[in-house]
């Protein structure tokens, strides 16, 4: 399957070394739980959510989790971060089917 | 030689058991489809022993969980959770469990902190079945465990 669309978002957008700041990161994924019926064909939809995120601040991991179908679909997740001096943020996401995906952003601290 | 009798009698028997059995059986079918499925999986009471393996638990202020009070759509209920505590080196926040009491499968997120991340919290959107109320369940790196619910009601159901 094609990756999923995905964004990194950093909140507030002008942000200084040593602030803290929420990344957003936002996916387009239906988070199926594999108990919905196709109402067209009445086939029950299989599983398919993600079940893994990891964001990392050059590739070493500051926040880790391990979610659930109990996500709404086109998941949304907000974690902080400590801006460094410099640096790239990476999101890594697994689906329960095993699908991998990567997005990465880098950080423009101002100041 | 098979009696008119006996035969009706155990014809009568064999329709009974068919009419009183099928439904039985479609229903233990249909459970078994809609019974949680995994080792993680569990009913509220399994899920907080699987992730304090026993320990105590203590309602603190400390943590801040923002629900709505009335959820118009249970299918995105949004949830914020910051924990007023430092993000130290030797002291910080080591998880966050995110639990709604009612799902099919209560398990929400379990995020993993770290001292990078300078700010215990977190932010998401879950689905709910029904009203219910929603567990945010801390992890100390001390290993202290403390919570804190909230009753979000439900107008429209957001599961399946």
């Amino acid at each position: 399957m094609a990756e999923k669309k995905s964004m990194i978002k950093f909140k507030p957008k002008n942000y200084k070394a040593g602030d803290v700041i929420d990344v957003d990161f936002i996916i387009i994924h239906p988070m199926d739980t594999g108990m919905a019926k196709d109402k067209k064909t009445g086939k029950i939809i299989p599983a398919n959510y993600i079940n893994n995120v990891t964001f990392k601040l050059d590739d070493k991991p500051f926040t880790t989790m391990k979610v659930w179908e109990t996500v709404s679909a086109n998941p949304y997740f907000s974690v902080s971060l400590k801006v460094p001096a410099s640096g790239t943020i990476s999101v890594e996401y697994t689906e329960s089917t095993g699908e991998k995906g990567e997005k990465s952003k880098k950080l423009t601290p101002k100041g | 030689m098979i009696q008119r009798r006996n035969f009706l009698k155990g014809l009568g028997i064999v329709v009974a058991t068919a009419i009183a059995g099928t439904p039985a059986l479609l229903n233990a079918a249909e459970e078994k489809a809609k019974a949680p499925k995994g080792p993680n999986e569990f009913s509220y009471d399994m899920a907080i022993a699987a992730i304090t393996s026993g320990k105590a638990i203590e309602t603190s202020d400390k943590i801040d969980l923002v629900v709505p009070e009335i959820a118009e759509n249970g299918a995105v209920v949004p949830v914020k959770v910051t924990v007023n505590h430092p993000m130290e080196e030797s002291n910080y926040i080591k998880a966050i469990h995110i639990l709604a009491k009612e799902n099919n499968n209560v398990r929400c997120a379990d995020v993993m902190l770290t001292p990078m991340s300078g700010k215990a919290y977190f932010a998401t959107r879950i689905k709910l079945g029904k009203t219910q109320d929603v567990v945010a369940l801390v992890e100390t790196s001390t290993g202290n465990f403390i919570m804190t619910a909230k009753s979000v009601k439900v107008t429209i159901g957001g599961c399946g």
